[in-house]
């Protein structure tokens, strides 16, 4: 499989251009940052992110354990589990369950790793009309186009290309209210919910001990997602197991603080399995599809805490590189510092030899990080590995060089000779044009310091 | 029939983890809050009653029947569906809403209704299994999911027992255990910030929130 963040360096030149696409990335993720600093006022995040990070670490490290634990309770209380390696056979699987029940359409709430399926686009090529129900899943869906970020799948529309959009495909008023609009979407997507027969989502956490899928979210659509549906389809990593129902109490207070802000989302369903006999509605069957598609591969690598991680966004929005070339550039469907980790470890470091480059290691998406991933020195750790696994390259031939010249003060004196004469014809910078295009290239002094200290003239 | 991959999967992570050193947590018991609420009603319904402001809920004590009932029907402009449970608990409540508003209870329902029936009320009255003061939460476990999801307006009938201080005394043993196949926790009305992160409420699920506390 070839990915487009193999292609990054291109990609990103095209969204830095985009000064819309910036004004609104700024706007959006420095509020997100003010938001969750406020938001854990109350609360002590240090305690909080200790103890969840061990608790990842131990559902994590005994993650065959956990998981076969969840698996046995998940069946006791009526649901379906299955196990995919790749996002083929999960697509396989729901198409089949979905033609089984004679489904035509689809009502999904917001899961990334369905995004890593490709699974709306499988099933509508099978015929199946799988609509998304969030608002910014629903508005990217419209458009045609990938999320960009992974709690906010819009984060790079203003209101106006959503007004546009909705005017064009739904045939709504030129309006660009968000209230507006958020009418607009709840009409026709109410219709959607009301004829769907599947509902498919995500899932923030799985419980070991109780079997029980946790979903999180503030609109509501993805409740009826899993309610107002005959089958209901849950698809998650394999990652998101828990061990107790008790951990919750850690975990619900960091999520919601770290992507949105919130104390709590509006919504949590705890679901248990099919609707039970004495209930009148639910879902008669609740299939849970397991992927794997190269999370297993980092067990046991200095990597393995990456699957520590509750997609919360929060690395996302204190990125300076992100908030300058937004999700898409990173071409994966994780964008951000995560994806940055995530895209390379789980598809191979040939689909993203410059992910690991995209951040400037300022450490703000490890210290906002409520399982304590330690982002950015991966990433380095990551670098190391890309430029080590290279035999030659024009960096190595410069760092070598760079290395004897700063050992030899001779070499040094003459080295430094060349960059001034070089600095004052103008050649450094057409030389070094790569580096100069987006970085600034100091003038350099017309005579060295040594130079100057030997003159007397200091001071 | 599509073949699994558990096998494969489960051969996977037992050779990754082999030789990796396994973690055990010992769960400490201490509350990650600041501070904590006292153990009375008043003050924890201050707090519930402040966060769920802060959302754009509303939360109230009222003292006795007629007045629950008033503050409903100044509240409901149409139709409203009332859960069974909540029908037994409050029967003299919900007898003056029944003459003076259309009606609906779970009971009316057969299994497998169609959904449509239920998308048309403007409010859905329920109780509840339990209240946090510390988000503003409420949890129910009803027999039917839809009503509170598809209402325009949710009102929750509660008891001062009801209210519990943080979100430390609801993920116990004691809701562990719920009765029915799904928990669910509402904190506020639905809410989105999709759209350049402006707050618009009522995106899918209830725009307004109420809790009553009846206090005898
Ligand atoms: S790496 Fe940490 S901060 Fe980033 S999305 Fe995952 S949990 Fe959130």
């Amino acid at each position: 499989m070839e990915l487009e963040s193999k292609h990054f360096k291109s990609l990103y030149k095209e969204q830095i251009k985009n000064q819309q696409l910036r004004s609104n990335l700024s706007k959006a993720t420095l509020q997100a940052v003010d938001k969750r600093a406020e938001s854990f006022e109350e609360v002590d995040f240090s305690f909080l992110r200790d103890e969840a990070k061990k608790i990842k670490q131990e559902s994590i490290t005994h993650l065959n354990e956990f998981l076969s634990q969840f698996e046995d309770m998940a069946q006791k209380n009526g649901c379906k589990i299955f196990y995919a390696q790749t996002p083929e056979k999960a697509n396989a699987y729901i198409l089949d369950a979905a033609l089984k029940h004679g489904v035509r359409t689809i009502v999904k709430s917001k899961s990334m790793v369905t995004e890593e399926m490709e699974l709306v686009p499988f099933l509508t090529r099978n015929g199946i009309d799988t609509v998304e129900t969030d608002l910014g899943e629903y508005i990217v869906q419209l458009a045609n186009e990938k999320p960009s970020h992974i709690t906010t799948p819009a984060i790079h529309k203003s209101r106006k290309e959503i007004a546009e959009l909705f005017h064009e495909k739904i045939g709504s008023d030129l309006n660009t209210d968000p209230k507006f609009l958020t009418t607009e979407a709840r009409r026709v997507l109410r219709e959607k919910f009301l004829s769907a027969d599947m509902g498919i989502s995500g899932a923030n956490f799985l419980i070991a001990e109780t079997g029980d899928v946790v979903i999180v979210e503030n609109e509501g659509n993805a409740r009826l997602s899993t309610s107002a549906v005959k089958v209901h389809v849950v698809v998650t990593g394999i990652e998101k197991v828990i061990p107790q129902f008790s951990d919750l109490r850690i975990f619900m207070r960091l999520l919601a603080r770290s992507s949105t802000g919130q104390k709590l989302t509006s919504y949590v369903s705890l679901i248990r399995g099919p609707r039970a006999k004495e209930e009148k509605d639910g879902p008669q069957e609740v299939h849970i599809v397991l992927l794997d598609n190269g999370r297993s591969g980092l067990l046991g690598t200095e990597y393995q805490d990456v699957l520590h991680c509750i997609r919360c966004g929060a690395c996302l929005n204190v990125c300076p590189v992100y908030r300058n070339i937004g999700g898409h550039a990173y071409g994966s469907v994780y964008p951000g510092p995560i994806g940055s980790l995530v895209t390379p470890l789980y598809y191979g470091e040939k689909n993203a030899p410059d992910l690991p480059f995209a951040s400037s290691l300022c450490g703000n998406c490890t210290e906002v990080c409520p399982v304590g991933i330690d982002i950015h020195h991966h990433l380095l750790a990551l670098r190391q590995e890309i430029t080590s696994s290279k035999k030659s390259s024009l960096e190595k031939f410069l760092f070598r060089n760079y290395r004897k010249t700063m050992l030899r003060p001779g070499r040094y004196k003459m080295m430094g000779k060349a960059a001034r004469l070089l600095s004052k014809t103008g050649l450094l910078r057409i030389l070094m044009k790569s580096w100069t295009n987006e970085r600034d290239l100091p003038e350099f002094p017309s005579i060295s310091f040594r130079e100057l200290f030997k003159s007397g003239r200091l001071d | 029939m599509i073949q699994d991959d558990r096998e494969k999967i489960f051969g996977k992570i037992r050779s990754g983890l082999r030789g990796y050193q396994k973690f055990t947590f010992d769960r400490s018991s201490k509350s990650p809050l600041k501070t904590t609420l006292a153990k009375n009603f008043g003050t924890q319904f201050e707090k519930f009653k402040k966060e769920l402001a802060i959302l754009g809920g509303e939360a109230v004590v009222l003292n006795g029947h007629s007045s629950i009932s008033q503050f409903l029907l100044s509240h409901i402009q149409g139709s409203a569906f009332i859960y069974d449970e909540t029908e037994s608990q409050f029967e003299a409540v919900i007898s003056k809403i029944k003459k003076s508003r259309e009606v609906k209870f779970s009971s009316d329902f057969e299994n497998n209704y169609d959904k449509r029936e239920v998308a048309i009320f403007d409010a859905a009255i329920s109780t509840c299994a339990t209240c946090s003061a510390e988000t503003g939460t409420i949890v129910i476990e009803n027999q039917m999911r839809l009503p509170a999801a598809l209402a325009t307006k949710l009102f929750i009938i509660a008891e001062p027992g009801d209210l519990i201080p943080s979100l430390d005394e609801l993920f116990t043993d004691e809701f562990r255990n719920f009765k029915g196949s799904n928990l669910f926790l509402i904190t506020g009305p639905s809410r989105t910030a999709d759209i350049e992160k402006e707050l618009v409420t009522g995106v899918h699920g209830p725009k307004e929130v109420y809790v009553i506390f009846f206090q005898p």
